[in-house]
């Protein structure tokens, strides 16, 4: 649930990378705060264990400043796609106010995919949340890799899900990610639109909302 | 914090002693003495930034370069003690809602836990029931086989032995007159009336034991046809003293009998049956008084009626032989008897019992070896 302070005038919002272990979430939020440069950028942070897994989460807060002051918040979250951290992953997916499940595409992980998918359903019904209604991406990573699940065949099974069309990425060389982000980005202004009159009270368009919180630091750098 | 993820404040991620000991570090560092506070202090204060959240202010120092590095500095320290607080507050928060889930989990495994113990019990109750009644009814059934084959028989064995018994009974009496005809007629020698002496005890002997014959037949008669019943009002007071007058006869009134009879009243059932089965049970206590006569001397039976609530109870006690503990399970059998062969039945009490119980009564007997017995019959006011 979005979390507005009408006192400080700020709204926090807060977008979840879930996905089966190894599947890439880290290295999307990674690459998200190389290669993003929105209005405001905190630090990512990044709790890593000994051996590269996550264990409890990482983060990485962006935001911008309507014209009526708000203060827009965004945080990042990854969480442990490791079966055994299900109570560490429920605790981070509540409150979400949206969704960026990160596939695997190696056809050995299709399986994977499936089961963490299966888990996201059910933890989002334990927390309270729909997942017909919760603004959601589904990317599919690892592009990169030879073999991979071709993507026709991707697109067509997920053809009839609310999630169609996938997007396809190779988050270890930035590839898709910023375009999966801003899939999200838009998906979550229309919900949040609705309940905070972003447009009409604080004059943030879909496109401001979108570019300012997805500007690319190569284009700034480019356009400089 | 409420949830992990809420921003922090300065006060979350640093007590009052390491707040003092950090400004110390930083003041030591500068070239003035350096504050950092929650609030804004005043115009000059840089602020300290965490999460894109203003944490603290930092004022003091020699110049706005010192500040900001300091600030910077402040920061950079921020993000790891954040960090800490961060992912121990998630690990609370994971293993508290794991824990509750798992206690939940187990409340529930317990409760059906619970359940299944209480059907399983519920069942093996059930089985045990369910046993008790198949055995039960392979008993009654197996018993009423029995018992109708036995009767089928006696009933068919009477039938037969009936006819030629009754004209063997009746040519015997002809033949004991015409002898006694003959007799008058003979010459008057010793050989001669020795012989007819002879001839007339052998035919006596003869009708005797065509009468214990017709006796047997007609026991083995009610027993097998008990059901068929013509039932009447009968004195019971009645039939029990005939009863006794019969035994009396049967023993040359040597038996001692103990009479206490009360009032009566009448009840519905059928006179021969019933009498019948007083004659049986008191044949019974007086050879048993019989038989333990050479231990023991002259026997007693007490022959004692009473009326109680709804019934009639009479008891026909004796101080005989008493019946041995192993051959108790076995004196309603048909058929079975602890006399030589020959000189009973063995339907004597098969037979009372059937009777009673065809009054809607019941017949109780108890008994010990070497003290007597009693039998005590119950049949109800109707």
């Amino acid at each position: 649930m979005p979390d507005f302070s009408p006192d400080d005038n700020k709204l926090a919002l807060k977008v979840v990378f879930y996905g089966p272990a190894l599947s890439g979430k880290t290295t999307n939020l990674m690459q998200l705060h190389t290669l993003l440069n929105p209005e405001r950028k905190g630090e990512l942070m990044v709790l890593e264990t000994r051996d590269d897994r996550t264990l409890f989460f990482d983060m990485l807060p962006i935001g911008l400043r309507g014209s009526s002051g708000l203060d827009l918040r965004l945080k990042l979250y990854t969480v442990p796609g490791q079966v055994q951290h299900d109570s560490t992953r429920k605790a981070v997916l509540s409150r979400a106010d949206g969704v960026v499940f990160v596939a695997d595409s190696q056809p050995s992980q299709q399986d994977n995919n499936a089961i963490a998918f299966g888990n996201l359903e059910e933890n989002l019904e334990k927390v309270g949340l729909d997942i017909d209604t919760l603004p959601m991406v589904v990317q599919f990573n690892k592009r990169d890799i030879p073999g991979v699940v071709p993507e026709p065949e991707l697109q067509e099974r997920w053809g009839e899900t609310p999630w169609s069309p996938l997007v396809m990425a190779s988050a270890l060389n930035g590839d898709g990610v910023i375009d999966t982000f801003q899939v999200l980005l838009n998906r979550l202004y229309s919900v949040v639109d609705d309940e905070f009159r972003l447009a009409t009270d604080h004059g943030i368009s879909r496109e401001q909302f979108v570019e300012r919180l997805s500007r690319n630091s190569n284009t700034e750098a480019a356009g400089a | 914090m409420r949830n992990f993820e809420d921003d922090p404040t300065l006060n979350d991620l640093l007590s009052n002693e390491q707040l003092a000991r950090l400004n110390q570090c930083l003041s030591a560092l500068c070239s003035e003495p350096v504050v950092l506070a929650r609030t804004r202090p005043g115009p000059d204060a840089v602020p300290v930034e965490f999460n894109l959240e203003t944490v603290g202010w930092l004022s003091g120092g020699g110049n706005d370069d010192e500040r900001e590095t300091a600030a910077g500095l402040v920061a950079f320290l921020m993000m790891f003690v954040a960090k800490y607080r961060l992912a121990a507050n998630l690990h609370h928060d994971a293993t508290e809602a794991g824990y509750a889930e798992l206690q939940r989990q187990n409340e529930a495994l317990k409760a059906s836990e619970a359940r299944y113990r209480e059907l399983s019990d519920q069942l093996q109750q059930k089985v045990d029931e369910q046993v008790t009644v198949i055995k039960q009814t392979q008993q009654e059934l197996y018993e009423s086989a029995r018992l109708r084959s036995v009767g089928q028989l006696a009933a068919g064995v009477a039938h037969e032995i009936n006819n030629p018994i009754g004209f063997i009974s009746s040519n015997l009496r002809v033949a004991r007159d015409y002898v006694k005809e003959l007799g008058a007629t003979l010459p008057e020698t010793p050989t001669k009336k020795d012989l007819l002496a002879d001839f007339n005890d052998l035919l006596t002997e003869s009708i005797d034991g065509a009468s214990r014959i017709a006796g047997i037949v007609s026991d083995l008669k009610t027993f097998s046809s008990i059901d068929q019943a013509d039932f009447t009002r009968c004195n019971i007071t009645s039939l029990i003293t005939s009863a006794m007058h019969l035994v009396q006869t049967e023993y040359n009134h040597e038996l001692q009998i103990v009479e206490r009879l009360a009032e009566l009243p009448d009840i519905s059932g059928h006179p021969s049956r019933l009498a019948q089965t007083f004659f049986n049970l008191l044949a019974n206590a007086a050879q048993a008084v019989q038989d333990a006569q050479s231990d023991k001397g002259p026997g007693r039976i007490l022959v004692k009626t009473q009326v109680e609530s709804a019934s009639i109870q009479i008891i026909i006690q004796d101080n005989g032989c008493g019946i041995p503990e192993h051959n108790q399970p076995k004196i309603f059998d048909a058929f079975f008897t602890s006399r030589p062969v020959g000189s009973g039945t063995g339907l004597g009490l098969t037979v009372a019992r059937d009777t009673v119980r065809g009054h809607g009564g019941q017949l109780q007997l108890d008994s010990r070896e070497g003290m007597g017995t009693r039998v005590r019959l119950t049949l109800p006011i109707n």
